[in-house]
């Protein structure tokens, strides 16, 4: 049996299908978590199995919670998951945020991601009614700081921080209307 | 948007997908002792991880964690759950119960009907039960379960931490 997740948007861009979480996607993610590469995500989150799925089951099953969620993000060209990116308000988030992971190595360096948060940022802002959204990175994380800032984020000094570490950057977005001129 | 996860109705009880107003309950039960045996005792944030990965199981794997209410009132009562996330060999049937809703009955009957729907839906189901439970012992051998001491354990976990209760009938 299987239970889907009804409604739920499908977004398209040039490169890039962007879609719910499905099973078929763990493995990919699993391989990222266990990876170096998540040494940024989540306060460096635990690289094991028992840690990939409850971060994988926790971005899937904040959809029917919330009714919005995070979305993976498949290359056109060959069918493969190569992140996930999209809105994000769990628990304990001081607001709501614009978040993006790239899994795999050889994905990176090809702009899906700016690609991606073009089009999540419209989606937040137009059809899921944000007046404002925030990304919260690692300071070290240099790629993501350089996102952000290709984005057209500004470093805020003063916004609280989901982890209360003191150190986790607060990039705040353009607002819908900066966006839209 | 809501993923179609199944109602399953008992004498006095609902089994119905996970709701946002659940979690205070929840997250409550998870900063108490009463988490000792079965996740930890979490702060909010573990514990909102735990409440939205077994809300996003069903649509992974087509089971998941249910919302036990009481029919008559509504009131949440706890979850059942049956899960199986990747570091488990096998599907696990698991349960919490709020400290108001012990000692009626409730978590017994919640996972009869949990139980019954799994059969024929999964291979095999175990509850992996941390030794020194004794009322997860008791309602485990009250739904027919039969200790495995052969049984894989998760990942990580050795027989001081964990023993497995097999139910039948499942397959």
């Amino acid at each position: 049996m299987t239970v889907t997740l009804s409604n739920t948007p499908v977004l398209t861009t040039e490169r890039l299908t962007m879609r719910v979480p499905e099973m078929a996607d763990f493995e990919p993610f699993c391989a990222f978590v266990c990876s170096d590469r998540v040494r940024y995500i989540g306060g460096g989150a635990d690289k094991d199995r028992l840690h990939a799925w409850r971060a994988f089951a926790h971005i899937t099953g904040h959809w029917p919670l919330r009714g919005f969620g995070t979305f993976v993000l498949v290359d056109k060209s060959s069918g493969a998951p190569v992140g996930s990116a999209g809105p994000w308000f769990p628990e304990c988030w001081p607001e709501h945020e614009l978040g993006w992971t790239i899994w795999a190595p050889e994905a990176e360096g090809k702009s899906f991601a700016h690609e991606a948060l073009i089009a999540l940022r419209r989606h937040a802002y137009a059809d899921l009614g944000w007046t404002t959204a925030v990304s919260y990175i690692d300071p070290e994380n240099a790629r993501s700081i350089a996102l952000a800032e290709r984005l057209g984020c500004r470093l805020e000094q003063t916004a609280p921080t989901p982890f209360g570490d003191g150190q986790t950057l607060v990039y705040r977005h353009p607002s819908p209307a900066e966006v839209a001129a | 948007m809501i993923a179609a996860i199944p109602v399953l109705q008992t004498e006095r009880l609902r089994l119905r997908a996970p709701r946002l107003e659940d979690f205070a309950p929840f997250a409550a039960h998870c900063a108490s002792d009463r988490a000792t045996f079965s996740t930890g005792r979490l702060d909010r944030k573990g514990a909102w991880a735990e409440f939205a990965s077994a809300a996003g199981s069903w649509t992974l794997l087509g089971f998941g964690a249910w919302s036990v209410e009481d029919r008559a009132t509504g009131t949440y009562l706890g979850e059942i759950m049956i899960q199986h996330p990747a570091h488990f060999p096998e599907p696990e049937l698991g349960w919490t119960l709020m400290e108001h809703a012990e000692g009626r009955g409730y978590a017994t009957e919640a996972a009869r009907a949990a139980l019954d729907w799994a059969k024929g839906r999964v291979a095999s189901l175990v509850s992996y039960i941390t030794p020194g439970n004794a009322r997860s012992v008791a309602l485990a051998e009250r739904l027919g379960a039969v200790l495995d001491m052969g049984a894989a354990l998760p990942d990580g976990e050795g027989p001081d931490e964990t023993i497995v209760y097999r139910h039948r009938g499942i397959a």
